[in-house]
């Protein structure tokens, strides 16, 4: 028995060797295949959900095949929780889409990983960089490099029921000091004056830089008296009851249901949530900007288009990318999917100017700030959630919730 | 050793055909070469990570190996340490429940009445549902403003004021433990009750013929009889519950803050959040070498059973 255990090992070690040559000897046939062979297949990753969206989308890819026979996309859904993940997990794997739809904020953070494809020399040549808004732009740069292309954007701004604050005798809020006091007169035993979200993930820190940003502070500045004052102005609304608790668990797409329900009076939600509410609401609703303090500003959401570097064909994906760019195609995307463009030229279409609502959020774009802080900002937004969740939860007062996470920030920055 | 490899061959020789060790063992290499592509070599990658600095700067660059430095900076943050308490009340409190209630009902529906396989049906639809659904139903069940739990509660005037069950630091991984209670009863009923059902009858009709009441039955004779049941039972419970992820995650992404955080979200933040994937391996080696230990212990003891 004891002789036979080194054999027994050999032998399975062996046997594993064999299969997994085998695996990959088929692979790479498959691709020296498709290489050869008259058509170039492109794979592509979104996630998009909805049928309107994801009709636009097919649409796009359909015409550029008939004008393109040679090239084959082949579109893959996959959830937005789960895009990072996989596509972690796949460089890791050699399995990677040759175009990828990135969340903003995570576009630094795979551009230093090494898996998107640096496109400097493309885009320049594309000529049409100078088109795009400052933010959106920005979140696709790497150490000067370009590693993406905007699709659409969205911004977060300040959800009304016209109803309430009518029944009420309030304005809806330009500054802080508005806000506070309708949060107060708008709170009743059925209704909460104000809601947003404060979920640990990445939606909670998307919510909360704007207040951060509107009371002069920054995360490159995070220990400081403007942070503290967002923390207190959450902090007075959970502790007063104008705002449930329950904002901790509550996501982005939870809140638009309390607010459409008329559980709550005002909240902060962002542009994507119109179409649904235009269809769904079951409330008279209207939407400002978000209130002002020292100064106004909102934050910046959306996705980039992304070239992996693995990609045997970037030349055909990023004239993929460049054929949705065109104005009708994009645009038709844009519209069916509640996102800005990101870009000056496309926004000045009146779908979105005539449009008193969606006008709203147009007008943001320029200040709209966004997620451009390096490829460790995942850390930095992980230190703001927890912050988030003591100072509402009442765990800690938001001067010491405030300093501690400062405290984690700070070295991450300095990185 | 010899003696007992003799005694084995002699066992497994009863046809007359005698294979040597070795090729008695070859029948078994199907499934180590299962077991080293699917578990070994995913155990043995993840060890190795772990002693790497793999983070998102390098996933596809040049890795170095760093020696201990992931377990000390896990050891190092507090975080860890909230994450392993939690698990520990999770997975203690978990099995309590959901052993004690299973086992009532396994004795339950062991005795004979009508109905009976209906409800045994019913009852394991709770382990059947995808735990998404199952978590995101309590989550509703538990919300402050509208959850059911709170108006039941308050219309019996057991409590006056609504309860933020997932979103107060004191009572999310208590509304945690619940669901993962309600998720766990079933599969250690319908393991006891198959316990149950092998047990000689005769045992309690000359029990009962001694005058042993139902209680002393329960204590002299199902009790010693099903331990090896019950002790895999607890075995498994303790390494399914102490992975629980899924769960968890839907309900509160272990929050608020960090009062629902066990040991499996801590990795996963760390290696899917913050992209520090050797970090978040360490946590995973500390986890496995825990559930190891458990293993070892149950080994002893069931090596004891069989002795006896």
């Amino acid at each position: 028995m004891k002789k036979s255990w080194p054999k027994l090992i050999l032998a399975t070690v062996i046997m594993s060797l064999v299969l997994t040559a085998c695996g990959s000897a088929e692979n790479s046939n498959e691709q020296g295949n498709a290489a050869k062979g008259d058509k170039v297949t492109i794979q592509w990753w979104d996630s998009m959900t909805s049928e309107a969206t994801q009709g636009a989308l097919t649409k796009i890819i359909a015409d550029y095949e008939t004008a393109n026979p040679n090239v084959k996309i082949e579109r893959t859904f996959i959830s937005f929780a789960d895009i990072k993940n996989k596509l972690l997990l796949s460089s890791a794997g050699n399995q990677m889409p040759d175009i990828v739809w990135l969340d903003n904020p995570d576009h630094q953070a795979f551009a230093a990983a090494g898996i998107l494809a640096d496109i400097t020399e493309e885009v320049k040549a594309w000529g049409q960089a100078d088109k795009y808004f400052e933010g959106p732009w920005s979140s696709t740069m790497y150490e000067g490099k370009n590693y993406g292309v905007p699709i659409g954007s969205n911004n977060l701004a300040l959800y009304y029921n016209v109803d309430m604050l009518k029944a009420a005798n309030v304005a809806p809020p330009k500054t802080w000091d508005e806000l506070k006091e309708a949060a107060k007169k708008l709170t009743t035993k059925d209704v909460y004056g104000f809601s947003m979200t404060a979920v640990k993930t990445e939606e909670g820190t998307f919510q909360f830089l704007p207040l951060m940003y509107q009371a002069g502070s920054d995360v490159t500045s995070f220990d400081s008296a403007g942070t503290v004052e967002a923390a207190s102005l959450l902090q007075y609304m959970a502790s007063n009851n104008y705002m449930s608790k329950e904002v901790l668990n509550q996501k982005q797409s939870d809140t638009v249901v309390q607010f459409s329900t008329g559980k709550t009076a005002m909240m902060i939600n962002g542009t994507w949530q119109i179409p649904l509410l235009r269809k769904e609401g079951k409330v008279n609703w209207d939407v400002v900007q978000l209130p002002v303090n020292k100064q106004g500003g909102t934050i910046l959401g959306g996705e980039n288009w992304a070239i992996t570097d693995a990609s045997k064909h970037k030349d055909i994906a990023f004239d993929i990318i460049k054929f949705a760019n065109e104005p009708d195609n994009l645009k038709s995307f844009l519209q069916a999917a509640g996102r800005l463009p990101s870009r000056a030229d496309y926004l000045e279409d009146p779908f979105w100017q005539d449009d008193k609502q969606l006008k709203v959020f147009a007008d943001s774009m320029e200040v709209a700030k966004a997620r451009a802080y390096g490829p460790n900002y995942p850390k930095i937004s992980d230190s703001i959630q927890i912050m988030l969740q003591q100072v509402i939860s009442g765990s800690k007062s938001p001067e010491d919730a405030v300093k501690e996470a400062g405290a984690k920030i700070q070295p991450i920055l300095a990185q | 050793m010899k003696a007992q490899n003799v005694q084995k061959g002699s066992k497994t020789n009863r046809g007359g055909i005698r294979f040597s060790d070795w090729n008695n063992y070859l029948f078994l290499l199907p499934a180590l070469v299962f077991m080293a592509i699917f578990i070994i070599y995913p155990i043995f990658y993840n060890a190795v990570l772990s002693f790497k600095d793999v983070n998102v700067y390098n996933l596809n660059g040049k890795q170095n190996f760093v020696g201990f430095d992931n377990y000390i900076k896990t050891f190092k943050d507090q975080v860890f340490y909230i994450a392993a308490k939690n698990s520990v009340i999770f997975t203690v409190v978990s099995i309590f429940f959901q052993f004690v209630i299973g086992f009532a009902l396994a004795l339950l529906f062991n005795s004979k009445f009508p109905g009976r396989n209906l409800f045994r049906s019913l009852m394991l639809l709770a382990w059947m549902l995808p735990v998404v659904i199952t978590g995101t139903v309590f989550q509703w069940m538990m919300s402050g403003d509208y959850g059911v739990i709170n108006y039941f509660l308050q219309s019996i005037g057991l409590i006056d004021q609504p309860i933020n069950w997932l979103s107060e630091g004191n009572t999310a991984l208590l509304g945690t433990i619940i669901a993962n209670i309600w998720i766990g009863i079933p599969f250690n009923m319908i393991i006891l009750l198959s316990g149950l059902q092998t047990l000689p009858e005769q045992l309690y009709e000359a029990a009962k013929l001694d005058g042993a009441n139902r209680l002393l039955q329960f204590k002299h004779i199902t009790l010693p009889l099903m331990r090896p049941t019950i002790l895999v039972l607890l075995m498994l419970g303790i390494i399914n519950t102490f992975k629980v992820f899924d769960l968890i995650f839907i309900m509160t992404a272990g929050g608020p803050v960090t009062s629902s955080t066990v040991l499996p979200i801590y990795a996963y933040q760390l290696s899917f959040s913050m992209f520090d994937f050797s970090h978040g391996a360490s946590v995973s080696m500390i986890m496995f070498v825990l559930l190891i230990l458990v293993a070892i212990v149950y080994l002893k003891m069931s090596n004891k059973e069989e002795a006896h």
